[in-house]
């Protein structure tokens, strides 16, 4: 690892488990997810060599002191990168090669951002894979208005590709085994846009596509995460998020073509002691409608120039619906997403103005999602999110032909 | 041509089944409860399980847990008079969920799509 720095106080050689960090500068929120990885290793595998791996800034903003200060009974490294480089991306990619140097077994990565996290996670993540998974998701406890662009794009979307359920695709906290650590240093595909937010993303695609055994893991808490950045982080969480899958197709496309149905994972980590539930969530439809209505005034031109002329003329009849009834049918959502997957592949050089023409439609399938689900229990919710995924499988013939003509 | 394996307490569950799928051409396994289901799975090579859920000395949904973990990509539909273990985090393990009925057409349905899918992502 050219050019990095690397702090090992204890000399660390081998480590059975590695728990990483990409810090990404946060020094007021890196010593509770430490803290509580510490706790995790030492109630849970006092037995097994470990490491809790940061990575992050040299620089002056106290992330790396504050790293190295929390009191741990595991063996603390650090590695900073030289100046200029940024994003989760290269900073997980060189944890995973530290971890591949450790000879680690189990490889979990944690957000810094996650403000919840207990050594349950710790257990939770890491049990799997000594029992021979490969990739281990978490599963959360969630509100069914919260993760929208999960719900609404990239589980259905994900789901239909590559044809494996993980529910929560990017989840940001991660089991992996060494040997798809290695596999993934191996990969070609550290995309700018998979540096960032992106990086779940194609976490978790890459183990679909490789074949080895996913699971899920109960974490048994919601996720809470320390508050965003400003809103227009959103649009670019967006822009990474859909960014990253739709160029994977072309990436990965030996390996979506075969597949028509999707197949279940195994589930681990119930019995963990006391569950919560998921805190209440408010979304502001009028934003959202708002949101629609702009793309719906500005992008027509730009819609009609992606999407075929059947779904631009069934788009342009949802258009005229109220918000409070406001309805985007799933089918039709589905050959939009699958439009634009066509489109992305043509013109890649101009991905940023796609994604860009793309988002009102998102926020407008938000609306839609939320007005169904909105009075649903959430198993009620989750039914409906079934149905939804279906939809897009069922719909895949539809991409499958678009994609092979082009 | 395909093997099912059915799994249910109830014999008129069973008989009803093994006539109708056997009658579109399966082959038939039976099982009257989880005990040694895993070695029965290895000794019959089903390739689909329909599993009942509520079972007397048996969870399906853990039955299916330990069914996973030792078959990862074997199809296994749940299949229950109740859709309220719908809302259970477990049956998301499962290819498909169908609530009971003397219609079966929604079963044949999912066990169709379940050997469809068997050509799909191998781990």
């Amino acid at each position: 690892m050219s050019g990095w720095h690397e702090e090992n106080p204890n000399k660390v050689t081998r480590a059975e488990i590695v728990v990483t960090i990409p810090t990404g500068g946060q020094a007021r929120a890196i010593a509770f997810p430490v803290e509580k990885a510490n706790e995790g290793l030492a109630q849970f595998f006092p037995d097994r060599k470990s490491a809790i791996i940061g990575c992050g800034y040299h620089s002056d903003n106290g992330t790396r002191e504050a790293f190295m200060r929390v009191n741990t009974a595991v063996p603390k490294i650090y590695l900073s990168p030289p100046a200029g480089i940024k994003g989760k991306g290269p900073h997980l990619k060189n944890l995973l090669q530290k971890a591949v140097e450790l000879d680690a077994r189990a490889v979990i990565v944690v957000d810094v951002d996650a403000s919840s996290i207990t050594p349950w996670w710790i257990k939770n993540l890491c049990n799997p894979l000594f029992r021979d998974f490969g990739f281990v998701a978490p599963l959360y406890l969630q509100h069914r208005l919260q993760g929208a662009i999960t719900n609404t794009i990239v589980y259905p979307l994900a789901r239909s590709l590559y044809g494996r359920r993980v529910r929560q695709p990017i989840g940001g906290n991660f089991g992996i085994s060494g040997e798809l650590a290695r596999l993934y240093l191996e990969d070609s595909f550290w995309d700018n846009r998979s540096s960032e937010y992106g990086i779940d993303i194609w976490l978790t695609t890459f183990a679909i596509v490789q074949g080895v055994p996913i699971c899920q893991s109960f974490m048994g808490s919601p996720k809470a995460q320390n508050p965003p950045d400003p809103s227009d982080e959103a649009a670019r969480l967006f822009n990474h998020v859909v960014g990253t899958l739709l160029a994977m197709l072309g990436h990965y496309e030996k390996k979506w073509q075969g597949i028509k149905w999707s197949k279940p994972t195994a589930i681990f980590g119930f019995g963990s002691g006391e569950t919560e539930t998921a805190p209440d969530f408010a979304v502001n439809k009028e934003k959202l409608h708002d949101r629609f209505t702009e793309g719906v005034r500005t992008m027509m031109d730009r819609w009609k120039a992606v999407l075929v002329p059947e779904v631009f003329s069934k788009l342009t009849e949802v258009a005229d619906i109220p918000s409070d009834r406001f309805d985007f049918p799933t089918q039709l959502w589905a050959k939009v997403l699958f439009d634009y997957a066509v489109a992305f592949r043509r013109q890649a050089d101009q991905g940023d103005d796609l994604l860009e023409s793309l988002q009102p439609l998102y926020w407008g399938k938000v609306l839609s999602y939320v007005n169904k689900v909105d009075t649903m229990s959430t198993q009620q919710a989750e039914e409906y999110i079934e149905e939804v995924c279906l939809t897009f499988e069922e719909t895949k013939p539809y991409l499958l032909e678009r994609w092979t003509k082009e | 041509m395909a093997k099912i394996l059915i799994v249910d307490d109830e014999e008129s569950i069973r008989l009803l089944y093994s006539e109708e799928l056997a009658s579109d051409g399966y082959d038939i396994a039976l099982a009257e409860d989880g005990h040694r289901l895993v070695e029965r799975i290895e000794e019959e090579k089903p390739d689909v399980i329909v599993l009942d859920i509520k079972m007397a000395g048996y969870n399906g949904l853990d039955l299916l847990q330990s069914i996973r973990e030792r078959f990862y990509n074997m199809p296994v539909i749940l299949c229950s008079a109740y859709s309220m273990f719908k809302g259970d985090l477990k049956s998301m393990a499962a290819d498909y969920y169908v609530v009971k009925s003397s219609d079966l057409s929604e079963l044949k349905k999912k066990i169709g799509q379940a050997l469809e899918g068997r050509t799909g992502p191998d781990a």
